[in-house]
């Protein structure tokens, strides 16, 4: 058989299932005996709880708190920090925080009895915004000045030192907001017992981090927690760490209780209550000379992270670290912080962390380019990393860098240089650009001393194989690009290859599905498996092999400076929007997008088709329209009807390029790509929008009533 | 427990109506979302219900013999959109009211019940001067839709009554130039933002003899004011340019938006000046687009 080469498109594995409907999710499952439960939260955004008055509960109801965790068990949910605990016990923090479950079998009496009790509390003044955080409003609950966490890099000369030499010094204050992550399933988790260990369904990205978040509730060994993950649709984040929220509460009920309970949430819930892309203040402070060149960047970059820590730190440090985005800056200094509010707690969203810098990178370069009177492309590529290049943690650009070739891609089918000349500024059309890159994989040796994946393959003496690792399918594509890599390496039909959703009890653990590392470390884990197993596979009927992560040499990291190479490699892009402005609406047509993209080499095309596809006009929706406000602790958005979200009537078709640069360390070459087409299109639609109006935009969303504004009052 | 009613007929209907105050629901698409209470829950209505969207008496579109045009309350937004009978106003916001599968069970007379000021139809209902007939056991009456909803979600609806039919009167001479413009939340499948219904009557020698505008979305009901569209009445369509400032202006004062204010305002303002700038050059086709 004749093979063909990995990039070809193949249907996805779980294509016919999905578009037909015939999949079933987790709320198509029942168990023998399963009750229901609703969250009973709190309606406050900061105080005390004085007192719950529980309704007289029927026979067969329950109201479980944390007083219902065993006195061996701690009320705490280990995500990457342990601070957010499972049931409020005093203290709440968010409207929304979890304070008890009702549980029975009819869901009618459960919406009664949630009607009918009553929680008194002791209101305290919240601190919403990222201004209010830093001020401490109402006083800080956090340490004593509400930062969680915070890091600084530098590379080069001191920046007082810098600024002192400057000519002429270039400041501007970049903001983006609350995103929802708007999976189309929503969150859904159902616990049941099975001989002595506890069951969960989830749907969810990262199986075996809901086993360490939720054993601790009850004290029990890991091997006591069996998490399966049922088929996910969409999570972008929401369901990396979140979906502990939900485990933890109905693993303490089922305990309790002792039979099987689900938690499926409706889409205003879904909406209201979890978690959000972290809102951003970035200042950036650039240093010139008197000829224009840049001599350094100060840049101070704030994330609201809301009411508990959760993975907000390692949020944060990826900001941080793409927050010079492409270029490489003679002196840098760059300080992030994050700050506690009464806001439901910010966590990972496609990007995470990097999407809010990169905004405000590009935003700074296009009004640095602007300010000097030059064209914001010429000034970008003076400044471009390449092969060699330092890092902003003085580290190295490890591959090759081939922004030039993928931005004279894009530059050329949009037309963009005579466009961007005879377009001008003010005249209601524009055009933009912007480039962007993500880290991928866990920053700096994360893979190495965290998580030290690992992957299984198995042949069944009828030829198969199964692929066991804990990695998920959440829409993305992976089941189909990992069973390819698979079936290309044993040279085997991509049917003879087996990948279901995992089973913490029968896979090894692989590490989270996040990060952009799936295809980049576990592809590269199964292809290893998969050259052990061709040797016996032909002389071998059942057996099986696994392989651990091998670090590659020549990456140092010290995690605790935050010094030297954050990432093993970095995916690029480059975006051309092109936009005009309605003279009477002010509503924003999109003309025109181009993009080119380096994931290395694709691992099947329609899979990278979809993936852009998805993160670009994600992105745009981001910059455009959704728009999630929280009023006082409360997101004023709960549904799809009023956060917009676009549809395929609002973008049109793109032109997608890729460019060939095969990474050593990947599966066939590929590396990370699901995050980094989320990064950058935002900013090259804000650049188009700003030329057409004449005005500059420093925060997104920008919908019509913005452009309105600007156009009135000027910046 | 609230009680659900389903009356096989218009009369069954009333009565029910005069002696539970149940309230009609027929594509439930505003109630059984403001009611809902999570999956797998029924709704809970502050009051009884009764679903009409089966009363042969509630659906169906006519002309009537005095040229006025006839629906029933139960008519769906699609049903509207695909009438040739139905002025193109109100085929135009029909036609773009949410998505399909909402405009399949959205009917004319929950849009007019809900009195929400960023309901589609009422903005091009009010445009054309409809009336709403309401039915009870007493018998009939018929309200000018303007009065009807006198702010937002509040109607003059009694406890007893129905919305039955919405009645367009045909204008005495068709209309010269059309205008109708939905600004959404986003391209399709979207609640609107701000709205212009607006027409224009031109007779041979350039008088301007019939001219409307409504503005949906900018304020808590449904703007129209007809003494200052009677300040271009009478005047010659040239005279739009000289007229202008001083008619935007005073439009400017009847709408009263409460968000985004700046925006209403200012793209209400340019949307009325583009379409009277453009009638007054008097072009061939009759939509301003």
């Amino acid at each position: 058989m004749a093979k063909m080469p990995i990039e070809t498109a193949v249907r996805r594995s779980d294509a016919i299932a999905k578009a037909s409907g015939t999949q079933k999710y987790l709320s198509d499952m029942t168990f023998e005996g399963m009750l229901y439960s609703r969250m009973v939260r709190s309606s406050i955004p900061r105080g005390i709880i004085k007192n719950i008055e529980v309704p007289s509960l029927p026979e067969g109801y329950y109201f479980i708190s944390h007083k219902d965790i065993p006195p061996e068990g701690k009320n705490e949910l280990w995500m990457i920090a342990k601070d957010w605990k499972c049931f409020a016990e005093n203290e709440v923090r968010y409207v929304g925080e979890t304070i008890g479950l009702l549980v029975g079998p009819d869901r009618n009496v459960l919406a009664n009895l949630l009607d009918d009790l009553i929680i008194t509390y002791e209101e305290h003044e919240p601190a919403i915004s990222i201004e209010e955080g830093l001020a401490c409003k109402g006083g800080a609950f956090v340490n004593d000045t509400n930062i969680f966490c915070e890091l600084e890099i530098k590379t080069g000369d001191e920046m007082d030192e810098v600024f002192n030499r400057a000519d002429r010094v270039f400041e501007e204050t970049y903001r983006t907001g609350f995103q929802e992550h708007v999976h189309l399933e929503t969150n859904s988790v159902a616990c049941v017992q099975e001989d002595d260990a506890f069951v969960i369904y989830a749907s969810a990205q990262c199986p075996f981090y809901i086993r360490k978040s939720i054993a601790g509730l009850l004290n029990i060994p890991y091997d006591k927690i069996i998490v399966r993950q049922t088929t996910t649709g969409g999570a972008f984040g929401g369901k990396e760490h979140f979906p502990d929220v939900l485990a933890g509460p109905l693993l303490v009920a089922v305990n309790t209780i002792g039979k099987p309970i689900q938690m499926v949430f409706d889409r205003s819930e879904d909406m209201e209550f979890s978690v959000k892309r972290h809102p951003s203040r970035t200042i950036i402070k650039t240093a010139l000379d008197d000829k224009g060149a840049i001599l350094g960047m100060d840049i101070d970059v704030v994330y609201n992270v809301g009411g508990y820590l959760s993975c907000s730190f390692v949020v944060l440090q990826r900001g941080v670290f793409h927050a010079t985005g492409c270029y490489g800056i003679p002196s840098t200094r760059i300080h992030g912080r994050g700050v506690a509010t009464n806001t439901f707690p910010s966590d990972a969203f496609r990007g995470f962390g990097a999407p809010q810098t990169l905004f405000a990178i590009e935003r700074h370069m296009d009004h640095l380019a602007n300010f000097l009177g030059r064209d914001p492309l010429e000034l970008r590529n003076e400044y471009l990393l390449k092969k060699g290049s330092l890092t902003n943690t003085n580290g190295h650009v490890y591959e090759e860098v081939k922004l030039p070739e993928m931005i004279k891609q894009i530059t050329d089918a949009s037309d963009y240089w005579r466009k961007a000349k005879e377009y001008g500024r003010g005249t209601g059309k524009g055009i933009g650009i912007a480039l962007y890159n993500h880290g991928g994989a866990f920053t700096g040796n994360g893979e190495q001393m965290i998580i030290k994946g690992h992957a299984r393959l198995h042949k069944h003496s009828d030829g198969t194989v199964d692929i066991l690792v804990g990695s998920t399918e959440m829409g993305q594509g992976f089941q189909t690009a990992l069973r390819k890599i698979a079936a290309q390496v044993l040279d085997l039909d991509l049917h003879m290859i087996n990948y279901d959703n995992p089973d913490t009890s029968k896979v090894p653990d692989s590490g989270p599905t996040a990060a952009s590392r799936s295809t980049m470390i576990v592809g590269k884990l199964v292809e290893r498996a998969a050259l052990l197993m061709k040797k016996r596979y032909d002389s071998e009927e059942d057996f099986h092999v696994e392989v651990e992560y091998e670090h590659p040499e020549g990456f140092p990291w010290d995690q605790n400076t935050f010094q030297g190479d954050a990432y093993l490699g970095y995916g690029w892009g480059a975006a051309v929007v092109e936009v005009e402005v309605d003279a009477l609406t002010s509503e924003v047509e999109t003309k025109g997008i181009w993009v080119s993209h380096d994931v290395g080499h694709p691992i099947d095309e329609l899979l990278i088709r979809g993936q852009v596809n998805g993160g670009v006009i994600q992105s745009l929706g981001y910059a455009s329209m959704e728009k999630m406000e929280n009023k006082k602790g409360y997101f004023k958005q709960n549904s799809m009807s009023d956060y917009i979200i676009p549809t395929s009537m609002d973008f049109p078709k793109m032109e997608s390029f890729l460019v060939d640069n095969p990474y050593e360390f990947g599966p066939f070459g590929a590396k990370g790509m699901g995050e980094l087409v989320f990064n950058g299109a935002d900013a090259a639609f804000c650049e188009a929008v700003s030329r057409a109006i004449d005005r500059r935009i420093c925060e997104i969303p920008i919908p019509p009533e913005t452009i309105v504004e600007l156009e009135i009052h000027g910046n | 427990m609230v009680s659900t009613y389903i009356p096989k007929t218009l009369e069954e209907a009333l009565i029910i109506r005069k002696e539970t105050g149940a309230r009609p629901l027929s594509g439930g698409t505003d109630l059984m979302v403001q009611y809902r209470r999570g999956i797998g829950v029924t709704p809970k209505f502050p009051w009884p219900i009764m679903i009409v969207s089966n009363l042969k008496e509630l659906i169906g579109i006519n002309e009537t013999p005095d040229g006025s045009l006839c629906i029933g309350s139960a008519t769906t937004s699609s049903e509207i959109a695909a009438s040739p009978l139905v002025p193109w106003h109100v085929r135009e916001a029909s036609s773009r009211m949410g998505a399909i599968s909402l405009r399949n069970l959205a009917t004319i007379g929950g849009n007019i019940g809900n009195a929400s000021p960023k309901g589609d139809l009422p903005a091009t209902l009010i445009l054309l001067d409809a009336s709403v007939v309401l039915a009870s056991v007493e018998g009939e009456r018929t309200v000018l839709l303007d009065d009807f909803i006198y702010g937002a979600k509040k109607t003059l609806l009694q406890d007893d009554e129905i919305i039955t039919k919405i009645i367009i009167p045909k204008p005495a001479r068709p209309f010269t130039y059309r205008w109708y413009r939905k600004i959404g939340t986003r391209r399709a499948n979207a609640i609107t933002k701000l709205s212009l219904s607006a027409a224009i009557t031109i007779d041979e020698k350039g008088v301007i003899t019939d001219f409307r505008a409504s503005s949906g979305a900018a304020g808590p009901k449904i703007a129209r004011n007809k003494a200052l569209e009677a300040t271009l009445i009478g005047k010659n369509v040239e005279d739009i340019p000289s007229l202008l400032p001083s008619f935007l202006a005073d439009y400017d004062k009847i709408i009263s938006p409460h968000a985004m204010p700046e925006y209403r305002r200012t793209s209400t303002k340019r949307m009325l000046e583009y379409f009277l700038t453009e009638v007054s050059k008097r072009p061939s086709g009759e939509i301003i687009e």
